[in-house]
């Protein structure tokens, strides 16, 4: 008999793999929404003019609906989707307040340069019921904030303009620079909106906001450019597990 | 836009530090930038009346009160005899021309003017077209200065039908098509409206007379023509955005009193058009605070909220009567923002609110197969659609980044095998990606199909057993079909041929549609997703990697655990990684052979083998000196 015979052998590695760092920023971010109630649904990334603009308030003469910013498909019969609200608009039309949705995903933007890609995501979230206010986003805004960067974090609400929400607000958190940092944009549900959803607008009011998906993990990680999340480098993904 | 610290204190009746103003120009939603005495503003785009001195300091009155009138040309004005003709009231529904003449022109400008050109107003041109810029600056109107000499017959506004050159004051040449708000005298377009004046009419620096249009344009009249032609200027930015209809006269009235304060009048007269059918209403609102309250979440009473009101200038009577220069409002919601942004929005205090809950937290099929892909060593990755490659059912882009991306991929393939061939330049030689996305093709409708793409090519893994083995089709079919106990996944070997790689190594993929993959199959428990870690990234490095390869005869058999130990803990800043290869027992000798990695890489610079090979010796010593371990052959 050998000596070796009873030798433990060394222990075999097997490194995991990892999931996409933006795909883990996403599904923590609905998470965080899920656990305060919002639930998520799914839409199409080809959208229609009506879904993806009309019905949100963003009239024809928009910048945004130039062919310099969103891409058109199929002769104009299609937009890809430039923010995943058309999502929220078709659940609500589907719905009965109240009602609490997240939806998040691809969207796409005519641009590519050092800081704007052609494809992000977001993550957004609609809640509407009777006598939402404004009162009422701050404290769900100041909830998300906490949990993403700590409960001392100072937070700044900015008046911004949405078509879709009114008032509108951008949201910055201070940071460990000095600096204020955007972190997202949120409002009050504009009525108009409601009402292209066949929702009464006398009696229910609601609350949205939208973050970037890419801006959050870019923070959360401390990256300052967003072009390496799409070169699928595996030294680089393989940090993220 | 750049405005001057001086001159937005000139206008208030406080006199706030730049700190202060800073802070209420933030609070009222105005974002920007100090240098120095410069305020660098960007507005929002529905905020277009803040874009000049007056608008902005009409906002920031609120809190500073306003201290300055602008001061206007006070005294009668002839009537203007023109030939004009508007065809298209309701692209310019307003529209007034003022006629100059002067003596002679000035030596030198006013000091308001000279330094305004000294500091933010760019290069000086002529005295009416440097006029003209100031005023768009102070007053958010633009104007436009036509030579009166050059135009001798009829002045023609229309939306026109175009296939014309033209070329522009600053003597670039475009070409118009389709559609534009034109001015032609003599069958020749002379000014493409609310953008850019032409060359054959403009100001020289020796005009005397000129003939000053002011209008107001219909935003949808003039929005993206900027854009179409690049010829991006003040005035476009400014008419996109909507100037003050009510305001044309007191602008060329202010125009009068420039030129008056450099020049002696010759003749002045003035003429203005108000197609009143096609105008716009003035927005009344009705006076109700409790509205406000409900939108806000706030408890004004009726004294405060119009007092806010008052303070942005609204017109309060029996009805709020909405400002002309604030095409923004409209609504009860848009009132409540203007009332929100003097209150601050960030002294209006938050309201709890419990959801209704109605999450639904299932375990999804995608959860639970990224979990089993990633524990099999499997990276996510994510692909931007767009390619070049055009097939019967892809989805056309009609405005694409550039021709190579000008379709939707009907697949996940190419775009693996890119990733692939990308990592494998970078030296890996394990590959395993796979990518989880919508893809879109077209047959009569657009389809969306959610799938699942895997690629693998290289070794099985880095561990001892199976780093001689290589990533196969036996591989996959194990991996995913054998758990199905159907062959679910058609699993196919991409040839090396016609790819640009000098790698021997084959290619396999499987794509597959997830509507295919039962739900019941991959029983691996999703991950809390809550529990991301955010690590702290580090860049990554594109200087060459080296590999190193050592093998340990040990004779010792208590000593393999400290060697591997030693191995596996001898970090450093220019170790990437490093593994343990291969293991081999010899019964017959009663030694161990280990063979152990390491790949060598710097963040800042290509390594010398000096470098690597120190580096080395430092690993290696410690190591030698334990009895029984030995290197064979060093």
């Amino acid at each position: 008999m050998s000596n070796l015979d009873n030798l433990k052998p060394p222990n075999i590695i097997n490194e995991p793999g990892t999931l996409h760092p933006v795909n883990q920023t996403k599904d923590y971010l609905l998470t965080i929404l899920a656990d305060m109630g919002f639930k998520e649904i799914h839409g199409p990334e080809i959208e229609t003019e009506k879904f993806n603009f009309d019905m949100l308030n963003i009239k024809k003469s928009h910048p945004a609906r130039q062919m310099h910013d969103t891409f058109y498909v199929e002769e104009r019969k299609g937009v890809l989707r430039t923010h995943t609200s058309p999502v929220q608009i078709r659940s609500m039309l589907e719905s009965k307040p109240p009602i609490a949705f997240t939806s998040a995903g691809k969207v796409y933007r005519k641009d590519d340069d050092a800081t704007h890609l052609p494809m992000f995501h977001q993550v957004e979230g609609i809640y509407i019921d009777e006598n939402v206010t404004f009162a009422n986003l701050k404290y769900i805004i100041h909830q998300i904030l906490n949990e993403l960067f700590g409960s001392n974090v100072q937070i700044r609400f900015r008046p911004s303009y949405f078509p879709f929400t009114e008032p509108s607000a951008e949201v910055d958190i201070l940071a460990e620079s000095g600096k204020w940092l955007e972190i997202l944009g949120c409002g009050v549900v504009n009525p108009i909106v409601l009402e292209n959803c066949k929702i009464d607008s006398n009696k229910y009011s609601g609350l949205a906001f939208g973050l970037g998906v890419e801006r959050i993990a870019m923070l959360k990680y401390g990256m300052n450019d967003i072009r390496e999340f799409y070169k699928s480098n595996l030294d680089f993904l393989a940090q993220f597990k | 836009m750049k405005i001057l610290y001086q001159d937005l204190i000139n206008h208030l009746l406080d006199k706030p530090t730049k700190e202060l103003l800073s802070e209420k120009l933030f609070q009222l939603g105005h974002e920007h930038e100090i240098h120095g005495d410069v305020f660098d503003m960007e507005f929002i785009p529905n905020r277009g009346d803040c874009l000049a001195l007056v608008g902005l300091t009409r906002d920031l009155s609120a809190f500073f009160g306003s201290a300055k009138p602008i001061h206007i040309f006070q005294g009668e004005i002839d009537p203007l005899e023109i030939e004009f003709e508007n065809l298209s009231p309701n692209d310019c529904p307003m529209i007034s021309f003022l006629e100059i003449e002067i003596e002679e022109l000035p030596s030198e400008y006013k000091p308001y003017l000279e330094n305004y050109f000294n500091t933010i107003g760019g290069n000086k041109t002529n005295l009416f077209t440097d006029i003209s810029n100031y005023i768009s600056y102070e007053l958010g109107q633009p104007t436009h200065c036509f030579d009166r000499t050059t135009i001798k017959n009829k002045l023609i506004f229309e939306n026109k039908d175009c296939n014309n050159n033209f070329k522009t004051l600053l003597n670039s040449e475009v070409t118009l098509t389709n559609n534009n708000c034109v001015f032609c005298s003599d069958g020749e377009i002379i000014s493409l409206a609310g953008v850019m004046g032409g060359a054959s009419t403009a100001c020289s620096t020796s005009t005397k007379k000129v003939l000053i249009e002011c209008a107001y344009f219909n935003p949808e009249s003039i929005i993206g023509k900027s854009v179409k032609y690049n010829l991006i200027s003040d005035a476009s930015h400014k008419f996109e955005r909507g100037v003050d209809i009510s305001s044309q006269e007191i602008v060329l009235r202010r125009f009068a009193k420039i030129v008056k304060d450099h020049a002696k009048i010759k003749s002045l007269k003035l003429k203005s058009y108000l197609y009143n059918d096609v105008i716009k209403q003035s927005i009344k609102i009705p006076i109700d605070h409790n509205k406000i309250n409900k939108i806000l979440g706030t408890s004004l009473n009726i004294d405060e909220y119009i007092g806010f009101l008052k303070d942005l200038n609204f017109d309060i009577s029996n009805v709020i009567k909405v400002p002309s220069y604030r095409h923004d409002i409209e609504t009860n919601n848009d009132l409540a923002e203007e009332i929100a942004r003097v209150i601050g929005y960030d002294n209006i205090k938050s309201e709890p609110i419990n959801l209704k809950k109605t999450a639904n937290k299932d375990e999804t099929v995608i959860a639970k197969l990224e979990s089993f892909l990633v524990k099999n060593g499997f990276s996510e990755v994510i692909n931007f659609p767009f390619t070049t490659e055009n097939q019967k059912e892809s989805i056309n882009i009609d405005n694409p980044l550039d021709i190579n991306r000008n379709n939707l991929r009907v697949s996940l393939k190419h775009s693996l095998i890119e990733n692939l061939l990308y990592n494998e330049r970078r030296q890996k030689d394990s590959i395993k990606l796979f990518e989880i996305s919508d893809i879109y093709t077209k047959d009569k409708v657009i389809k969306q199909q959610k799938k699942l793409g895997i690629i693998v090519s290289g070794r099985l893994r880095n561990n001892y057993i199976e780093f001689s083995k290589k990533l196969d089709d036996k591989y996959l079919n194990k991996l995913l079909n054998y758990v199905c106990g159907e062959d679910i996944f058609e699993i196919i070997e991409i040839p090396r041929n016609a790819l640009d790689t000098k790698k021997k190594d084959k290619i396999f993929y499987t794509e597959i549609n997830f509507e295919n993959i039962p739900t019941s199959l991959f029983l691996e428990s999703g991950r809390n997703k809550k529990a991301i870690k955010f690590i702290s990234y580090k860049p990554i490095s594109e200087y060459p990697s080296s590999t190193r390869d050592f093998s340990f005869l040990i004779e010792d058999k208590y000593k393999l655990n400290e060697v591997i130990n030693k191995l596996d803990n001898s970090s450093d800043e220019i170790i990437k990684s490093s593994f343990l290869f291969d293991y081999y027992k010899n019964d017959k000798t009663n030694t161990i052979k280990l063979g152990y990695r390491f790949i060598f890489q710097s963040h800042h610079k290509t390594l010398s083998d000096k470098e690597i090979n120190d580096k080395i010796d430092s690993i290696l010593s410690p190591l030698l000196e334990i009895d029984g371990v030995s290197i064979p052959g060093m």
